[in-house]
Formats: C-alpha cells, sequence, structure tokens
C-alpha cells in the first residue's frame, strides 16, 4: 500500500507546505448557537418577512373627531395584517416568556442561596405570567 | 379543561412511581397510565374538530363574524384566514370526485383518467397531476372495509378515513355531498375510529427525542392545537391532514434508525416516506431536512457509521419510491429541489470512504489530508450540481418553492402564488393566534435541548429552525411549524414540571424511568457541585460513585434547597396548571368560532345572538345542477372550480388546480375587459354560464370584486397590451367602485355582472339605492343594459349570480336601399353571324376625319344632354 502511494512522489517533491486552521475558526458552541436562533426566530415571529413584503408603517396613525391625527400602535380588528413596532413589541414578549422558563429551570440549580433562588424564581415567573397575560391583550385588541 | 385533566393524570403518576416499589407493578401503571392519556387526547381531538358537524346536523354553521366585519380597504390580503380556510376546504369537491372515480373504476383507470370536465378545452389528465395518497388510503380502507361483509358508500369512508389520522375532518365533506347528492345516511359506527394517529406519531418522535412524559404533553398539545385544526377540521378532506401524520411519522422513523443505525427502521423510515410523496407535495421539506440534518452531523465531527447505513438506505429507497408516484415521476432526480439530498449522498459516500481509508493507511497526518478531501469533494459536488443546472439536466428551483428563499420573488413574477392568501407571510398574530402559549415556551424547549444536544437533537433543532422560517414566509406553512412547537413546549413544560412536581424527598426506591430522567441534569448539577467543592475544600476530591453523589446531593438539596417549601412549588404548578387550561379554553374557542366554519355555508350572527344562515352557494350548485344542460360550461374564477364540479357536476374552465397560467389568464381577461370584447373570449371559450360571487349585499368581503386586482394582474401577465392594471385605478391610485371610480372599471365585465340591476336596489331607509355594504358606498354605474349576457339565476342573497352567454344575435336588416340586381345589359346583342369576322367588342371605331368616341361614353353623354 505504501509502496503505491509512493509513486507519484518519485516524481514530484512534496512542497514544504504548513496549512494550518485559522484560529478564529472553531465550532461555535451550543449557547452561542442557541442565541443565533432565539434572535432570528425573535425577528421570525415579529413577522419581519411580512414587514419586508408589505413594508407597513412602523406606527399607523389615525385622526381623531377634532381632526389632530394621533398614533395607533395597533392595526385594529386585523389578524393578517400589522404595523412593525407591534411586531416587534409581541415578539420580544414571546421571548421574554421563553426567557422566563429557562430561568425557572435555572433556579433550581443546586448551590444557590436560598434568596437568589427565590428572586430567581420569582424574575423568571414574572417573565412567563407578564408576557403570557400581555400577549392575551394584544391579541384581544386585534380580534374584533 | 382536558389538558389538565391529563396533567392531573400525569402528576399522579409521578406519585405513583414514588410510591411503588414493584418494578414490575410501576411498568404496569406506566403502560396503563400512557396508554390512557393517548387515547384521551385521541378523543378529545377528535371531539374538538367535531364543532361544525355538530352545528351542521342543527343546520347551523358558524362564519367567523371576527374576520368578517370591518373590512374597509380592499386589499387582495385582507381575507387572510377566512381565505385560508376556504381554499383549504374547497379541495374537498375534487378530492371527492376523484376518490369516486378511483373505487368505481379500478386503480389502472383511475391513473388513466382523462378529465374532459374541467379545463373546459384543454382537458386534465388527473392521474398525472395528482398525489394520489389520500384517494388510495379511502379506498383501501373502502375495500377492507367491504370485504369484511360491512357494506359501507365510500363517501362514508372518505368521512371516516380522516379521524384515523388527525381527527374526523372528513365528515363535513359527506354532509355537505349528502344535502347536495340527497343520498343515504350516515353510519355513524365508524366515528369510533377517531383521530391522534397524529397525536401517537408525535408521541412517538417526541419519547425518542425527550422521555416518555415529554411524549405525552405533546402528544395533548398537537391533539387540540388550533394550527393543525384549521387544516385538520370536519370537513376537510385533504390532504394535509394525512400528511402531517405521514411527516411525524417518516420523522420518527428517521430519529429511530439514526439511533440505531438499523437497516430495517431506515427502510421503514423511507416507506413512510413514501407515503407522504404520494400524499402531499410537502415532501419536500422532508427530502431537505433529512439531508440537512446529515450535512450539520459531518459537520460537528458527528459521523458514524449509524448514520451512514441510515441514510444511503432511507436515499437510496425513498429515491426508487418516490419516483413510483406518478405525479412526481422523474422529478427527484431533475429538479433542483432534490439535488440537495443527492449531494449529501455523493458527501457522505465519500466521507466514509475516507474514514474506511484511516483506518487502512497508518499515516499520521492522514487528518490534514482527510479535511482537505472531505472539502474539496464537498466544492466537487457542488460545482457539480450547478454545472448540472446550467447545462439543463436539472430543472431549476421551480417559483413556488424559489418564493421561499427570496421571499419577494412571488409578489413580482408569479401573481398567481401570491394572490392565494394562504401564501402570504405571517404576522405575529397568526403565531400567537395558532400557538397561543406553546410560542412562548418554544425558546425554552429549545434551550434544553441545545444544552443537552446528541445525534436526535441536532434534527430537532433543524427542524425547529427552518420550520419557523418558512412559517414566517407563508401562512400556510404554519402548519409544517406546529408539530415541532409542540415537541419542543412539550420538553419545556416536562422539565418544568420535573423539577416542581416531584416531591424532594431523598427515594432510593426511585425507578428507573424517573430516574432516567433525572440523570442527565443530576450529571450536570454534579458537574457543578464538584466545582463548588473545589471552591469549598479544595483539594478534598474523592471518587465517589454517581450512585452515591446523587444521594449525598438530594440530601444537599434538601438541606439549602428544598427549603423553597412545597408551597412556593405548588404555587407554580397551580400557575403552569392555569396557563395550560387558558391554552385549552383558547384552543377550543378559536377551533368553534374561526376554523369549523364550512366555507360553503355562511352565517352571522345577529346582534339579539340568534343566527342567520346563508345557504347561497348551495342553492346556486343546486340551480345549475337541475336547470343547465349537462354538458354546460361554467366559467369562473378558479377559486370555484373544484366546487362547481364537485357540486353542481358541471364543465368549469379553470380550478384550483392552477396549472395552466395562461388559461386562467385568459379568464382574468374576460372579466377584466368591457363587455363585447369578452363576449369575443367567452364565446372563442364556448362559455355558456358565467358565475361571480358578489357580496355586496350581506357585506361578505370575499367576493370577486374584492380578488378582482388579482384577476387583473394575472390578465397583465399574460396580456400586457389589452390590460393595464393602471387602468383600473383612479388617478390617486386608488381602487374605488363608486362615481369616482376609474371608468374601464366601471365598464368592465367583471363590474357589470356584479352590480347589474344592483342600482335598484335599496338595502335600508339610511342608504341611497346600490349601496354596496362590503365597500360601503354608493357604486357609480347603476343604470346599464346587458348585450351580449342575460341574467340566469340570483342567489337570495345576491351571493351568487350566474348569468348566460347569448348566442350570436341575428343578423340586423340593413337600413340602406335594396341593391337593384335586374338590371339589363345596355349593350347591344350582336348575333354572331351578322358581325364581321374578328369582332373586338370595345374597339374603337376610327373612321378617317372625325373623332373618335368610345360607344360607352356617346351614350352616357347623350343621356346627360336629355
Amino acid at each position: 500500500m505504501e509502496a503505491f502511494y509512493k509513486i507519484p512522489f518519485h516524481v514530484l517533491e512534496v512542497p514544504n507546505l504548513k496549512l494550518r486552521k485559522p484560529g478564529w475558526v472553531k465550532p461555535p458552541s451550543a449557547m452561542v448557537v442557541f442565541a443565533f436562533v432565539l434572535i432570528s426566530y425573535f425577528l421570525v415571529t415579529g413577522g419581519i418577512i411580512y414587514d419586508v413584503i408589505v413594508e407597513p408603517p412602523s406606527v399607523g396613525s389615525t385622526t381623531d373627531e377634532f381632526g389632530h391625527s394621533k398614533p395607533v400602535a395597533f392595526m385594529p380588528y386585523r389578524v393578517n395584517g400589522q404595523y412593525i413596532m407591534e411586531g416587534l413589541a409581541s415578539s420580544f414578549l414571546f421571548s421574554v416568556g421563553g426567557l422566563g422558563f429557562i430561568i425557572l429551570d435555572k433556579s433550581n440549580a443546586v448551590g444557590m442561596s436560598k434568596l437568589n433562588r427565590f428572586l430567581l424564581l420569582s424574575l423568571g415567573f414574572v417573565c412567563v405570567l407578564v408576557s403570557f397575560f400581555t400577549c392575551r391583550v394584544f391579541m384581544r385588541m386585534k380580534l374584533p | 379543561m382536558e389538558v389538565v385533566e391529563r396533567k392531573d393524570a400525569s402528576a399522579t403518576k409521578d406519585r405513583k412511581v414514588d410510591s411503588t416499589e414493584a418494578k414490575t407493578q410501576t411498568v404496569g401503571w406506566q403502560s396503563l397510565l400512557t396508554f390512557t392519556i393517548l387515547s384521551l387526547a385521541w378523543l378529545v381531538g377528535f371531539a374538538s374538530r367535531l364543532f361544525a358537524v355538530i352545528r351542521f346536523e342543527s343546520i347551523i354553521h358558524e362564519f367567523d363574524p371576527c374576520y368578517k366585519a370591518n373590512n374597509n380597504e380592499i386589499s387582495p390580503a385582507h381575507l387572510g384566514l377566512q381565505l385560508r380556510k376556504i381554499n383549504a376546504s374547497r379541495k374537498v369537491g375534487f378530492n371527492y370526485r376523484s376518490t369516486h372515480h378511483l373505487v368505481s373504476h379500478g386503480f389502472y383507470k383511475f391513473l388513466n383518467w382523462f378529465d374532459e370536465r374541467a379545463w373546459y378545452p384543454l382537458g386534465r389528465i388527473v392521474g398525472g397531476t395528482v398525489y394520489p395518497g389520500l384517494m388510495m388510503t379511502s379506498a383501501c380502507l373502502h375495500w377492507i372495509l367491504n370485504a369484511l361483509h360491512i357494506t359501507v358508500h365510500i363517501r362514508d369512508v372518505c368521512v371516516f378515513l380522516a379521524p384515523t389520522f388527525s381527527g374526523c375532518e372528513q365528515i363535513w365533506t359527506l354532509q355537505a355531498e349528502e344535502t347536495v347528492l340527497n343520498s343515504g345516511a350516515l353510519n355513524k359506527a365508524f366515528f369510533i375510529l377517531g383521530s391522534g394517529l397524529t397525536a401517537i406519531a408525535t408521541y412517538l418522535l417526541t419519547k425518542e427525542l425527550w422521555n416518555d412524559r415529554a411524549g405525552l404533553f405533546a402528544a395533548c398539545f398537537i391533539a387540540i392545537v388550533p394550527g393543525y385544526i384549521s387544516r385538520s377540521v370536519a370537513g376537510s378532506y385533504d390532504n394535509e391532514g394525512i400528511a402531517i401524520f405521514a411527516l411525524q411519522f417518516t420523522y420518527f422513523l428517521w430519529v429511530k434508525s439514526v439511533k440505531t443505525g438499523s437497516v430495517f427502521w431506515a427502510a421503514c423510515a423511507s416507506l413512510s416516506y413514501f407515503y407522504m410523496v404520494s400524499a402531499w407535495g410537502g415532501y419536500v421539506f422532508i427530502i431537505n431536512l433529512i439531508p440537512l440534518h446529515v450535512f450539520f452531523l459531518l459537520l460537528m465531527g458527528r459521523f458514524s457509521f449509524k448514520i451512514f447505513v441510515s441514510y444511503t438506505t432511507f436515499f437510496i429507497l425513498g429515491l426508487l419510491m418516490s419516483m413510483q408516484v406518478p405525479f412526481v415521476g422523474f422529478q427527484p432526480i431533475r429538479t433542483s429541489e432534490h439535488m440537495a439530498a443527492a449531494g449529501t449522498f455523493a458527501l457522505l459516500q465519500a466521507y466514509a470512504f475516507l474514514v474506511y481509508l484511516r483506518s487502512k493507511v497508518s499515516w499520521s497526518d492522514f487528518k490534514h489530508i482527510f479535511v482537505f478531501a472531505v472539502v474539496s469533494v464537498a466544492g466537487l459536488v457542488f460545482i457539480a450540481v450547478v454545472f448540472l443546472t446550467y447545462a439543463g439536466y436539472v430543472a431549476p428551483w421551480s417559483g413556488r418553492f424559489y418564493s421561499l428563499y427570496d421571499t419577494g420573488y412571488a409578489k413580482i413574477h408569479i401573481p398567481i402564488i401570491a394572490s392565494v392568501s394562504e401564501h402570504q407571510p405571517t404576522t405575529w398574530v397568526s403565531f400567537f393566534f395558532d400557538l397561543h402559549v406553546l410560542i412562548c415556551t418554544f425558546p425554552a424547549g429549545l434551550w434544553m435541548v441545545v444544552k443537552q444536544l446528541n445525534d436526535e437533537r441536532v434534527f430537532v433543532v433543524l427542524y425547529a429552525t427552518t420550520a419557523v422560517y418558512f412559517a414566517g414566509v407563508m401562512v400556510r406553512l404554519m402548519l409544517t411549524l406546529t408539530p415541532v412547537v409542540c415537541i419542543l413546549a412539550a420538553i419545556a413544560f416536562s422539565v418544568t414540571l420535573d423539577n416542581y412536581l416531584v416531591d424532594d424527598r431523598p427515594s432510593e426506591g426511585k425507578d428507573a424511568v424517573a430516574e432516567q430522567a433525572s440523570v442527565e441534569s443530576v450529571a450536570e448539577e454534579n458537574h457543578k457541585k464538584k466545582k463548588k467543592d473545589l471552591y469549598d475544600k479544595p483539594g478534598k476530591k474523592k471518587p465517589v460513585t454517581n450512585r452515591q453523589n446523587s444521594k449525598q446531593e438530594e440530601m444537599e438539596k434538601e438541606e439549602d434547597g428544598g427549603l423553597l417549601g412545597a408551597n412556593l412549588k405548588g404555587m407554580v404548578v397551580l400557575c403552569l396548571m392555569m396557563m395550560l387550561m387558558m391554552f385549552a379554553v383558547h384552543c377550543t374557542w378559536v377551533t368553534s368560532n374561526a376554523y369549523s366554519s364550512p366555507s360553503v355555508v355562511l352565517a352571522s350572527t345577529n346582534y339579539d345572538g340568534s343566527r342567520n344562515i346563508l345557504d347561497d352557494f348551495r342553492e346556486a350548485y343546486f340551480w345549475l345542477r337541475q336547470n343547465t344542460d349537462d354538458n354546460a360550461r361554467i366559467m369562473s374564477w378558479w377559486d370555484y372550480g373544484y366546487q362547481i364540479a364537485g357540486m353542481a357536476n358541471r364543465t368549469t374552465l379553470v380550478d384550483n388546480n392552477t396549472w395552466n397560467n395562461s388559461h386562467i389568464a385568459l379568464v382574468g381577461k374576460a372579466m377584466s375587459s368591457n363587455e363585447s370584447s369578452a363576449y369575443k373570449i367567452m364565446k372563442m371559450l364556448d362559455v355558456d354560464y358565467v358565475l361571480v360571487i358578489f357580496g355586496g349585499v350581506i357585506g361578505y368581503s370575499g367576493d370577486d370584486i374584492n380578488k378582482f386586482l388579482w384577476m387583473v394582474r394575472i390578465a397583465e401577465g399574460e396580456h400586457p397590451q389589452e390590460i393595464k392594471e393602471s387602468d383600473y385605478f383612479t388617478p390617486q391610485g386608488e381602487f374605488r367602485v363608486d362615481a369616482a371610480g376609474s371608468p374601464v372599471l366601471l365598464n368592465c365585465l367583471m363590474y357589470k355582472m356584479c352590480y347589474y340591476r344592483f342600482g335598484e336596489m335599496q338595502l335600508d331607509f339610511r342608504s341611497p339605492s346600490g349601496f354596496d355594504r362590503t365597500r360601503n358606498v354608493e357604486i357609480g354605474n347603476k343604470n346599464f343594459k346587458l348585450e351580449h349576457l342575460e341574467e340566469a339565476f340570483t342567489s337570495e342573497h345576491w351571493l351568487v349570480r350566474i348569468y348566460r352567454v347569448k348566442d350570436y344575435a341575428n343578423r340586423v336588416k340593413s337600413s340602406l336601399p335594396l341593391r337593384s340586381t335586374n338590371s339589363k345589359s345596355k349593350t347591344k346583342y350582336i348575333p354572331r353571324r351578322n358581325s364581321r369576322k374578328g369582332y373586338i367588342r370595345e374597339k374603337l371605331n376610327v373612321i378617317q376625319g372625325k373623332r373618335v368616341i368610345k360607344r360607352g361614353k356617346k351614350k352616357s353623354k347623350i343621356k346627360k344632354t336629355m
């Protein structure tokens, strides 16, 4: 086998080449990947693709009975339309809800003082509940 | 409610698990509970899909009032959910028709079926242009039942096929067909077949990925989540219903085969893939996701011969089998969509070969060459694919798939894809509306999976990422996102409840299952704790076994963490339960209000809560069935093609299978040009009747005027000289039908057909006559006569209007005086014998000394002088 491989090297001279992998190329850690996925999740659930294609304004406006124009954050009564800001706000809430669950899981880790544990637990819990109920309120606004 | 109930069940299960000592007994309890929970999930999933049927039997159908109202602006996209549903259930008629054909004429006749009643002058080769999985499944069930001497009509099987899969989706179809066709009664016995195969497939997949508790959660979620119910509710005899089952099952088998590395499971996966290919065009998702998984595993250096065996088996068998479906044919080796799979296959072979070489060659720095070789092989494969595409051996991405990557593509180039509202990009409400609390727990589930990665979990991460992206691009693809969201949310919930529900007592008698789940987390905690040990007492490291360590740790947990108190934990659990309960309530509400409305029957709720039923569609189809010639050709926009074919049993010009863009454009051109030029097109296409949907009387926003701009756009794509979209807007760029609207719009065929005699109608006293309720304007062109069409039928609420195309009119009598034809010849007859030889008729008579006079002129001169 070795002899076979040697045949071309009787003719050719092996160049003295040192290829080294550049230092910055290394597989990203799991949490970096997760962060990327979470960011893209944040953007997609906020309807970024809708924003790119349909190009809605960032915040809508309406005219009240005195003729003043007022900003409107939510496009009301439309399930398949949105303004940019409302999409980002609610996808932020989705992500916060997810983080709340992660914090809940973290608070169960071993080796933590009682106070820390309690604080983490309540923080995670507030995150989950606030995001969930705010999302519900937002959805109520959109549904007629 | 059910979720909570089941949660309680799982809670009790955990307690049971703790308390029982005998292992066999535990296993027994566990399997009993699993069985009970799964069957309950099945039952609930089945029951919540029944809204439409139950309401229909009391002859009431909810038409979601939430989305119907307040559609003042006329944008084609605004139909949203509504139209998405409508499109879904409009396929029903066709699916049923072809199933019926399959059963009554046999498989080979079905494959060769040429349907001359669709796409009128062209016809359609149905066998070669349809995914036959759905029809085959119901035909098989029918055959089995008949072999058992349970004689049921194929219609009943169509209805009860879906129960076996995701819910009893087809029941409504049956009902509608039944009312229309006016035949036999339902056989209720088969209701028991029930839904939930999808739920079970999801359970199996999640069990492979995490553990069985998460699996049970996932099964419960998928049984009731609105994102899936929207496509599988009773009444949509549709491909997606069985396709999601096939998708989940294929993924389960694939994960299983990656885990075991056995040829058997891989072959099963490819069989299931074959079923998926025959059922739904979405199989492309599988054939791209699995290679992606393999590719990422290679990238992460997780290559093993298990992966090699399973992917090689899966790819080859799957390729061969998918080519057996007539509609797919040679696409797997000829189109770009499938090239990723082939490329990964080649790459995997090369990688495996190099790994083999490495084992043979005693070369220390083979490693470097190895990396180099792998990279070059990958590059080579890529270049080969690009070259083949460039040379024309491989078809480039088709528009439908291309629009997934270049999201603006469809909007610019393929209006027919962009016009379907289920192809619109998704807004945040759709995500929350369809997935509710699961959308919040999804990232947490993903985190838990990423934290403890292994080969299978790489798969679920990839699945989640791609599915989220695709769901963002198209509302319709929310369907593929739903299962993975269910899986991940189930993992998140299950882990959280594991943490907070289980008692913290040090339990030696803890059984294997609970142990297994906690082992990983325990391992991590061990790790942390070791660190802590180091911090506290450096150097004091004693080799402890895992068992001891965990025990010790639990003791410690009791010391500091356990004091967190049962109360606090109880509260966490209680709140989670409450959220899940709200989820269940939301699911039921959505299912009942938004997704359980058969599109053919509309209902609106009055202020006092009573319901109005608008049955105009079926009224009109029944009229067509009864009062027109059997061979009459009906022209309508393509949305209604399958319905007309299925319910009215008449020939249509275009239908929901939008395979021929130019034909649709021709119909669009006829609709958007003025009456006389439309008449030419209609006569050319041999049209007898024209059907339009008009919602102006009742305020139905999904009518043809609101879709009209798409007709113009599609027509403009093919006939840019005749039709111009800008002609249909006012100079300010608005689309309006009142007096300020553009004259081209106010005189086009669609406008005239919708508003013919509408100007005479006054709907209520506050509004002027001819007031359009959908667009809230008084129409601009009220008094006009139709020249080439005559009104044939208008349904009760004017929702459907049918016009007959008049025959060519008789020739009109000319007002000019008659042409005289009996004039006598003015030349004198000269008998041959008297004349001189060689007489020339007009010869000039030349006499010397006299002027030459032409004979004719002489006479006329004389006349004039007279």
